[in-house]
C-alpha cells in the first residue's frame, strides 16, 4: 500500500467528486420537476393520457443505465438533424449527454415513487377533500402533494443514493468524474486498490451526508406522525 | 302551505356489480328535520347517504337541493355529474362527517378546521381562525388546537370533523356512523355535541346505530331493507308501533 499516492491525488479525487455532484444534483432536481407531472398522467383516469407515462417508465426502468447513457451520447450524432440543430453544442458535451440520460432515467424512477406516495394517501382524507367542495387543484395543493411529499422520502431518499452510484457511468463516456478521475489517476500510477478505495470512501461519505439530510427532512416532515406523548401526571 | 324541500332525494338506485344495494330510496328533508336512517349492516344505509354528495355514483335517480336539481349524466357504469362546479357548491353546503373521522393528519386541529372557510370558501383568515375557534371551544377540544389528529382519542378526533363540518356553515349535515368506530365510552360525548345541534334546529340525516339517540333526537325515522324504505315515520310510531315485521324484529334484537 502507498499511501502517499492517496495524499498526494486526493485533491483531484475531490475534483471527481465535485463533477459527481453536480451530475447527481442537477439530474436529482431535474427529474424531479418533470417525475410531478409523469406522475400525475400515470393516474389519470384516461387511459388514453395513462397510456404515455407507462411506456416512458416502462423503458426507462426495463433498460440498463448504461444503454441509455450510449444512447444518448452516440445516437444523437447520428443525426444530422441534431447536428445541424441549437442543440448541438449541449449534446456534444459528454457531461450534457450524462445530465440527459441520468434525468430521463430518474425521471422514470421518481414518478414511480410519486405516484405511489399518492396513492397511499387513505381513500377517507381525499373525500374529506371532496365534501368541503375542493376542486381537483385545491386537493392535490392542500392536501394530496403535501401528504404525499411525507411519504414519498425514504424511498426518494434511497433513488438519490441509487442515483450517485449510477452516476459512476458517466466515466464511460470521457467524463472525469469521481470514478473516471480514479481510472485517470490508476493508468497513470498502477496503484488501483489505493486510490479505489479512496474513492469509495468519498462515495460513502456523500451518501451519509444525504442518508442524514433525509432522516433529518423526514422528522419534520412526519412530525405529525410521531409518537403520542402521554403525560403521566405525577402523584403528589 | 308549500315549501321547498332543503333535500329531496327520488328514487336512487345504486348497483355494485351484480349487487343492487339501493332499489329506489326517495327522502325529503325539511329545515330543522333530524332523520335518522336505521337499518341492519348490509341495508344500504351508508350508501345511499354516500349517494347524496355523490361520494358514490347512484346508477339511478334524483338528488335535488333547495329546489335545484344536481344535473346527472351516465358515466361508465352509474350517473357522474355533468357539472363539477354544480357539485362543488353542493358539496360545499352539504357536511359529511365519516365514521372514521378523516381528518388530514399533516395539518393541526385548528388547520383542519379552518381549511374549508378559508382556503375554500376564501373568507377572510382573521374571521375563520376567530369562527374556528370558537367551534373548537363549543366541542369542547378548544386547548387541543395546536396538536395534530395522531395525539387526540378517537371521540375527540369526531367532534373535531364536527366541528370541521360546522365551520363551512353547511345547510345540512350528513353523519354516516359517527360513533361506529368510537370506544363505548368515547360515544357519549359525540352523542352530546350532535344532540345541541339537533336543538340548534340543525338539519341532520343520520346513519346510525345508537337507537336510544335515535328515539329522543329525531323527527323522523326511517328504516331501511334490503335497499328498500321499509318503514318510516315519527320515532314514536317507528319505535312504538312498527307496522313492518323486519322493523318490529330489528328493533326488538337492538334493544
Amino acid at each position: 500500500m502507498e499511501l502517499s499516492v492517496v495524499i498526494s491525488y486526493f485533491p483531484r479525487l475531490l475534483d471527481g467528486a465535485w463533477v459527481t455532484l453536480q451530475l447527481v444534483i442537477l439530474s436529482i432536481v431535474l427529474g424531479a420537476i418533470f417525475a410531478l407531472p409523469i406522475a400525475l398522467a400515470r393516474i389519470s383516469s384516461s387511459p388514453f393520457v395513462r397510456v404515455f407515462p407507462f411506456l416512458y417508465i416502462f423503458f426507462f426502468r426495463g433498460t440498463p443505465l448504461l444503454v441509455q447513457i450510449f444512447l444518448v451520447y452516440y445516437g444523437a450524432s447520428q443525426f444530422e438533424v441534431v447536428k445541424e440543430s441549437v442543440f448541438w453544442p449541449i449534446l456534444r458535451e459528454p457531461f450534457w449527454c450524462a445530465i440527459i440520460a441520468f434525468t430521463l432515467n430518474t425521471s422514470a424512477y421518481t414518478a414511480e415513487i410519486f405516484r405511489g406516495a399518492i396513492q397511499a394517501i387513505p381513500v377517507g382524507e381525499v373525500e374529506a377533500c371532496k365534501v368541503v367542495g375542493m376542486t381537483r387543484f385545491q386537493m392535490y395543493r392542500r392536501v394530496l402533494l403535501p401528504r404525499a411529499f411525507g411519504i414519498v422520502l425514504p424511498a426518494y431518499g434511497n433513488e438519490i443514493i441509487l442515483m450517485l452510484k449510477g452516476s459512476a457511468l458517466a466515466s464511460t463516456i470521457t467524463l472525469l468524474d469521481l470514478t473516471g478521475m480514479a481510472r485517470t489517476i490508476i493508468a497513470r500510477t498502477y496503484t488501483p486498490i489505493e486510490i479505489f478505495m479512496a474513492a469509495g470512501v468519498i462515495y460513502l461519505v456523500i451518501s451519509m451526508v444525504v442518508i442524514a439530510i433525509f432522516k433529518q427532512v423526514e422528522k419534520r416532515q412526519n412530525r405529525y406522525l410521531g409518537p403520542i406523548v402521554i403525560k403521566v401526571p405525577e402523584k403528589g | 302551505m308549500s315549501k321547498v324541500p332543503a333535500l329531496e332525494l327520488n328514487d336512487i338506485h345504486k348497483t355494485f356489480g351484480d349487487v343492487e344495494v339501493l332499489k329506489g330510496i326517495s327522502l325529503k328533508a325539511y329545515d330543522g328535520d333530524v332523520i335518522s336512517i336505521l337499518g341492519s349492516s348490509g341495508s344500504g344505509k351508508s350508501t345511499f347517504l354516500r349517494c347524496i354528495n355523490m361520494l358514490e355514483n347512484p346508477t339511478k335517480g334524483e338528488i335535488i337541493f333547495n329546489g335545484e336539481p344536481l344535473s346527472l349524466k351516465p358515466g361508465e357504469t352509474d350517473l357522474v355529474a355533468a357539472n363539477m362546479k354544480q357539485l362543488t357548491q353542493m358539496r360545499q353546503q352539504i357536511g359529511f362527517v365519516f365514521q372514521s373521522f378523516n381528518l388530514w393528519p399533516h395539518m393541526t386541529i385548528l388547520e383542519n378546521v379552518m381549511e374549508g372557510p378559508a382556503n375554500v370558501l376564501k373568507r377572510p383568515k382573521n374571521e375563520v381562525k376567530a369562527y374556528a375557534e370558537h367551534l373548537l371551544n363549543k366541542v369542547g377540544i378548544a386547548d387541543k388546537k395546536d396538536m395534530y389528529p395522531s395525539q387526540l382519542s378517537g371521540g375527540q378526533q369526531q367532534r373535531v370533523a364536527i366541528a370541521r363540518t360546522l365551520a363551512m356553515d353547511p345547510q345540512v349535515i350528513l353523519f354516516d356512523e359517527p360513533t361506529s368506530a368510537l370506544d363505548p365510552e368515547l360515544v357519549g360525548e359525540v352523542l352530546g355535541v350532535m344532540r345541541n345541534l339537533a336543538d340548534e334546529g340543525r338539519t341532520m340525516l343520520i346513519v346510525t346505530h345508537e337507537m336510544n339517540f335515535a328515539r329522543e333526537v329525531s323527527s323522523e325515522v326511517v328504516f331501511l331493507h334490503q335497499g328498500l324504505v321499509e318503514e318510516k315515520g315519527t320515532p314514536t310510531q317507528v319505535f312504538e308501533n312498527p307496522q313492518s315485521e323486519r322493523c318490529k324484529g330489528f328493533l326488538s334484537s337492538t334493544f
